[in-house]
């Protein structure tokens, strides 16, 4: 069987001292096949941007090991292109300098005309055209994060890290991010994780939908593969019900998960002191 | 040959410099690191900020060294290590420079009576000049203005200095080449009181000029304590007996009276000295622990800069002062003080300022420094013109100079009360003092041995210079620092050139002014008997 | 088309004074171009016409509380007299410009310009003549006046003082009188004590009341009519031009280059035709050294420059030229140094305790140190390579670059150094940790990430710092100079502070002024670099 493309191998990963130590994640295992496109989904405060970066490189796991085609992962790399939730875009320098710094770091052998084209290629790519020496801070939201996807994509890396890129954007938007974001993935396959908290968004992106238990202490629970035919159309997949159930199915369990993970923290919860609201109308 | 010789004389005058100035800025920088140290320490990494701070010091120090040495050629510093004594006597190492003719008898050829001398061969020809706002600086600003120091062929920038010990450090650095100074700043120089250097003086500014002002409030007790003083115009010289009991009050109360003057080694120190102890006040001893002469003092003696005494009057720190022109007109100007008495009544035609340089620098230019005499001496000459009925004529152009503000700047009328003859004691108390600034007449430019020894005479009397010195020393001493032969060649020249008349200089005096009694006290001083004049006195050291 | 090019440049107009942080004209460009007439005039009466109110009544208010404020230096000069205080040290720099033109004029300009003077200066004298004729005369009017108004009151004096006296003997003699008594018995001690107390008590008061006439005649005689300082002021003023004029003359006759070169070069000519009829030996040497001489000294004469005397102008150039050169130093030092603290934790710690110790030290501790120490690297200032070399700049080596200057920078950077220091320090340390992510995941070097990522984010406060560095350097440079009277602004204020003259306070408040008027563009320029760098648009604080 061929290595897979992306392993998190029993990784535990927490802070404080020993003694008071709080586990954010706790004995996560995930194997992500090549090409394939896994979303990751989970609570806010669920530990999803430290799966992140843990995967990216940026945070070493405390016990256990990430693994890239067999290779332990110990810091970050362009060949793990990140997507950053806050679009992380360099506000002093244009679209393509932006573009352009990634490009010129990666591919230092590039001549200045192929660099040039390659820049502009992504640039494309992202339908940013002509607005190539717009500063950042001149660009809406969206745009923002096409810039920082232009950049990701140009470094040409063989896996995508999607760290909830669209959350912070309108539902319009969004919606039209996610279909740039399938049809560039279409194009030119390549494996991708991406992080989210919206399960639509989930199951129409990805190959398979991994959810992630409420923290503390957060783990990788059920996955459920999407078996859904590429290309998928959003206008007809609301009537689909394979979508329909799936789309259930998953939430469903997400707010099982949820519920119990209540229930447990409730068990340890402090009792509260007795009171009985004084009735004022009695008077 | 000009160039070359000029070339010449500015290298060793450089090496000889770094050779003085290095130890000392060594020196300075370790006592700031000593005196940081302890602060430092108290901080928990006192080691590696230590470390730090002596690297970054070091390397400050490097660079700027790089700097200075680049400018001073290989050898300065292979000297300073090589020989150490260099930096103790500098001046008689690189005295003269060779090629240069002694200061005795410069110019080609020594000249005949009657023929026209060869002009003089200028080492330098454009020169800063040092002053202090006062209208004694006079001479100084009237041979730039009215063109003497052009006539030399020299270029003279005036520029005017923020108190008496950074003009003399101006001029110790090279920064200035010569200055307007204290009569006792040369000889305080050259026997190492205060800051040491060998400064030399070969014309002397002026005469009289000073006068003692006192508050508005101790002259209302003074008046109380002696009704003679309570008209309009009071007799003068007013002694200062009447000033007594105000002191004695002070005292009684556990305070001393303050007063002001200008400079520790200035005359007004002395003189207002003179006056307190004519009258039995005693005005405090300098002793070798105590350089602000408050020893046993009476009445306490602090240095504040000319420009700011009326200032520091008004403001109470002080009670009165001794000071040139035209701060105790600007007193009654101003209504905040009543001048009690001129230094013409302490001592009449006393010296005043002189016009100081450096050995090392005269040396380095005797051709110079003779034709900046020759333009002063014109200057004076200029100043204290008289028309037949004996008016000074030229005096009030030279008030409407000095009132620029890049000179004294004071208003003319301020300065025209005094330079024109008049003195206001008082608002209502206007005199005739025609010889309150003498810049020529009297033989007054020439430089006095006699001068330089009632000088002495006084740092050792209030105990300035420490040790008992034998009569010996005082006239050698004095011919250290006064050089009549520049005074005279100059003169020589102008007499040649027809600016000055043949009895405008005692070309035969051996130096010393006849004895004189003309003092507050009637004490008479003969110049050729220091020891038995410092004997005189009762008040201060006796040898 | 026409329109959307007037509304270009509108937008690039508003961008200019946006950036050059004047945004108050905004509403007057909008105006102008006919926007919302009604609510820009409405905004431009709000913030432009009010402020200017408020300015002019504050002037209006110090016109008329100055002359309230005597002090013994005078009256507290109005803003009418500060004026007339600027435009006199105004003159004074155009006087230098004309002596500078005189003594470098030669051939016939010379002559024309001769005619000129002589002309202007025989109008002058005859100006100044009537003008001191007529002081003169208000003068002894005044002093006549003056008399009369003290002729009453010091016959009151005289007459109070007399009957002081009197009743003072009267009071000593009944007073001696009672001790007789008490001697015989026939009054008490008591008595006698109360009577010596009464005395003296009746002494106070006589003298008191002696002591208010006296001071009454001396208000009197020290408040002279106004016309008395208004007729000297004119006569001065055309004394000092008829000074002025004749020195022109001089400078265009005797002291000028071209007339000094052509003598020197005479006198060559006359050596020249000396060692030519020479025969002995020793004077053949004479005469060539004279003809050598002679040579040189035309040479140089030719190069001579005329030796300005510094102007407020001057002054003001040679200040900023300081207070630049102390700042570029500080910003040397600071950017790198704080950098590296901002990188690095150990090294902000190492100097910490340094900068502490440092940053609250006053100025003027400073300068004395760089005053002591700087002197000793220069031995020789005059021919220094580093003077020598300023001195031979155009523009700059008019400054007069000198030991003087470097000390007073030094102390500038010494000062200046820290708000650089800490705010490029702060910058680099609270950088937005994702673009340091960024800079992870592209695998930058050392060099890249601090010349790519550090310097390019950290930039906004690196020159936020700068602008205060500056700020306080400026202000620190005005009393460096002050202290030690090295040529500059701070200088010019001391000079006219220890002038003591009737301008004087007048001078310094308007120095203050140009002070501050300086400063105020300096802190705008370093609003508009610090704007051109920051990249998130955020309106720098005004």
């Amino acid at each position: 069987m061929a290595l897979p493309a992306l392993e998190i191998d029993k990784v535990d990963v927490g802070f404080g001292p020993e003694g008071s130590r709080t586990e954010v994640l706790k004995d996560v295992r995930l194997k992500v096949e090549a090409n394939e496109f896994v979303a990751i989904i989970g609570f806010s405060g669920s530990g999803k941007s430290t799966l992140m970066n843990l995967l990216a490189g940026l945070q070493p796991a405390d016990c256990g090991e990430v693994r890239m085609n067999g290779q332990v992962v110990t810091e970050p790399g362009p060949e793990r292109g990140i997507l950053f939730q806050n679009y992380s875009l360099l506000p002093w320098l244009s679209v393509f300098g932006n573009v352009e710094l990634a490009v010129r770091q990666v591919f230092p052998e590039m001549t200045k005309a192929d660099r040039r084209a390659h820049v502009q290629r992504y640039i494309d790519m992202v339908s940013l055209s002509g607005s190539e020496w717009k500063r950042p801070g001149e660009l809406s939201g969206g745009m923002r994060q096409r810039l920082s996807l232009a950049r990701t994509l140009s470094m040409r890396p063989e896996v995508l890290l999607l760290d909830e890129p669209l959350s912070a954007l309108d539902a319009l938007t969004r919606a039209n991010l996610q279909d740039e974001i399938i049809r560039i993935w279409e194009e030119d396959k390549r494996t991708v994780v991406m992080i989210t908290n919206d399960v639509d968004e989930a199951v129409l992106m990805a190959d398979r939908i991994v959810a992630l238990t409420p923290g503390p202490e957060a783990t990788l629970g059920e996955s459920f593969p999407v078996t859904l035919d590429r290309p998928r159309d959003r206008t007809t997949l609301n009537f689909n019900p394979q979508f329909k159930e799936l789309r259930n199915k998953v939430t469903r369990y997400m707010v099982d998960i949820n519920q119990e993970a209540k229930m447990l923290r409730k068990a340890v919860d402090v009792s509260l002191p007795e009171l009985t609201p004084y009735d004022f109308t009695a008077v | 040959m000009l160039r070359e010789k000029r070339a010449w004389s500015v290298e060793t005058g450089k090496t000889d410099r770094t050779a003085r100035v290095l130890p000392k800025s060594v020196l300075s920088i370790q006592a700031s690191l000593i005196s940081i140290n302890p602060f430092l320490l108290e901080f928990a990494v006192p080691s590696i900020s230590i470390l730090d701070f002596r690297r970054a010091l070091s390397l400050s120090v490097l660079v700027l060294l790089i700097g200075s040495l680049s400018g001073c050629g290989e050898e300065a510093p292979t000297e300073t290590a090589a020989d150490p004594s260099a930096s103790e006597a500098p001046e008689v190492a690189v005295a003269e420079p060779p090629v240069d003719p002694p200061p005795a008898e410069p110019g080609e050829e020594p000249a005949e009576p009657g023929e026209e001398m060869a002009p003089l061969d200028l080492e330098k020809d454009e020169l800063k000049f040092g002053f202090i706002k006062l209208t004694d600086c006079a001479p100084i600003v009237i041979a730039k203005e009215k063109g003497f120091f052009e006539d030399e062929g020299l270029q003279v920038e005036v520029i005017a200095q923020p108190n008496w010990k950074q003009l003399l450090d101006n001029v110790i650095t090279g920064e200035l080449d010569g200055a307007h100074m204290l009569s006792g700043q040369p000889i305080a120089a050259t026997i190492g009181f205060g800051t040491k250097a060998h400064i030399i003086t070969a014309y002397t500014l002026d005469l009289n000029g000073n006068g003692i002002t006192v508050s508005n409030d101790v002259w209302a007790k003074m008046v109380e304590n002696d009704p003679a003083l309570d008209t309009p115009t009071p007799k003068h010289p007013i002694p200062a007996d009447s000033l007594k009991p105000v002191v004695q009050e002070k005292l009684d109360a556990g305070e001393k009276l303050q007063m002001g003057m200008v400079f520790p080694v200035s005359t007004h120190n002395y003189e207002i000295r003179y006056w307190l102890a004519a009258a039995g006040i005693h005005p405090g001893m300098y002793t070798s622990e105590d350089i602000k002469g408050f020893t046993d003092a009476q009445v306490e003696l602090s240095v504040t800069p000319p420009p700011q005494m009326p200032a520091t009057l008004e403001s109470g720190n002080i009670s009165g002062y001794c000071v040139g022109e035209p701060w105790n007109q600007q007193a009654v100007a101003k209504g905040i003080g009543v001048p009690v008495t001129t230094n013409y009544d302490i001592w009449k035609n006393n010296p005043e300022k002189v016009f100081g340089v450096t050995k090392e620098w005269a040396d380095e230019n005797p051709n110079t420094h003779i034709a900046v005499v020759k333009a002063l001496i014109r200057a004076g000459k200029w100043l204290d013109e008289t028309d037949s009925d004996g008016n000074l004529v030229n005096r009030e152009e030279a008030c409407r100079l000095l009132s620029q503000p890049n000179y004294v700047g004071a208003d003319f009328d301020v300065i025209k009360n005094s330079m024109t003859g008049y003195f206001f004691f008082q608002k209502s108390d206007k005199r005739e003092m025609p010889d309150f600034n003498v810049f020529f007449k009297y033989y007054c430019s020439y430089p006095w041995y006699s001068d330089g020894i009632w000088f002495l005479t006084q740092m050792r009397r209030w105990g300035q210079i420490t040790e008992a010195k034998p009569a010996e020393w005082y006239h050698e001493t004095a011919k250290e620092v006064y050089k009549p032969e520049i005074y005279l060649e100059a003169a020589k020249r102008l007499e040649a050139d027809g600016h000055i008349e043949k009895s405008d200089i005692p070309w035969d005096t051996d130096g010393y002014k006849e004895a004189t009694t003309d003092f507050i006290d009637g004490l008479e001083f003969d110049a050729r008997k220091p020891i038995e004049y410092l004997n005189s006195h009762k008040i201060g050291n006796k040898d | 088309m026409a329109e959307s090019k007037l509304e270009k440049f509108k937008y690039g107009l508003l961008k200019l004074i946006d950036v050059s942080g004047f945004k108050v004209f905004d509403p007057v460009v909008r105006l102008v171009f006919g926007e919302e007439p009604r609510k820009q005039a409405g905004e431009v009466l709000k913030f432009l016409v009010t402020p200017v109110v408020f300015v002019l009544l504050c002037l209006g208010l110090w016109t008329v509380i100055a002359p309230r404020h005597k002090t013994k230096s005078g009256e507290v000069p109005t803003p009418v007299e500060v004026w007339d205080a600027g435009m006199i040290a105004n003159t004074l720099n155009e006087r230098e410009n004309e002596k500078e033109t005189d003594f470098a004029l030669s051939g016939s300009q010379r002559e024309a310009e001769i005619t000129l003077v002589q002309q202007l200066l025989a109008e002058k004298k005859k100006q100044s003549e009537q003008l001191k004729a007529e002081a003169e005369k208000v003068a002894a009017a005044a002093t006549e006046e003056t008399a009369a108004a003290i002729a009453p009151v010091q016959k009151q004096y005289d007459e109070l003082k007399a009957a002081n006296k009197g009743a003072k003997t009267t009071r000593s003699g009944e007073i001696k009188k009672l001790a007789e008594a008490v001697a015989a018995g026939s009054a008490t001690a008591e008595k006698l004590l109360q009577a010596i107390r009464d005395d003296n008590l009746a002494s106070d008061e006589a003298r008191d009341a002696e002591k208010e006439l006296k001071d009454h005649m001396d208000e009197i005689r020290s408040n002279p009519p106004k016309a008395v300082k208004k007729t000297q002021l004119a006569y001065d003023a055309a004394a000092n031009e008829v000074q002025h004029l004749s020195k022109r003359l001089d400078y265009l006759q005797k002291g000028n280059r071209s007339q000094k070169v052509s003598q020197a070069e005479q006198k060559t000519l006359a050596a020249m035709s000396k060692l030519e009829s020479a025969t002995t030996s020793s004077a053949i040497l004479s005469a060539a050294k004279s003809v050598v001489q002679g040579e040189e000294k035309a040479a140089r004469t030719a190069e001579q420059s005329y030796p300005r005397t510094a102007t407020i102008w001057f002054q003001v150039r040679r200040s900023l030229f300081t207070v630049f050169v102390g700042f570029v130093m500080a910003a040397v030092i600071a950017i790198p140094v704080g950098i590296m603290c901002g990188l690095n934790k150990v090294v902000m710690a190492c100097l910490t305790p340094i900068i502490s110790i440092f940053k609250p030290v006053s100025p003027v501790v400073w300068l004395l140190i760089f005053q002591i120490v700087v002197g000793a690297f220069f031995p020789d200032p005059e021919s220094h390579p580093l003077f020598v070399f300023f001195g031979s700049l155009p523009w700059i080596g008019e400054l007069g670059v000198n030991p003087a200057l470097v000390f007073s920078a030094c102390t500038v950077a010494m000062c200046a150094v820290w708000p650089a220091l800490v705010n490029t320090a702060l910058g680099v340390s609270s950088i937005d940790k994702d673009h340091m992510n960024v800079a992870r995941v592209l695998k930058l070097g050392l060099w890249s990430r601090l010349f790519k990522i550090i310097i390019p984010s950290s930039l906004p406060l690196v020159f936020a710092g700068l602008r205060i560095s500056l700020g306080v350097g400026w202000m620190v440079l005005i009393a460096a100079e002050a202290l030690s009277s090295s040529d500059g602004l701070g200088k010019y204020v001391w000079d006219e502070y220890q002038n003591g003259s009737s301008h004087s306070f007048a001078n310094i408040i308007f120095a203050c002024f140009v002070v501050g008027i300086i400063g105020f563009f300096l802190d705008r320029i370093m609003i508009v670099l610090q704007r051109s760098v920051s990249f998130d648009d955020g309106a720098a604080v005004v």
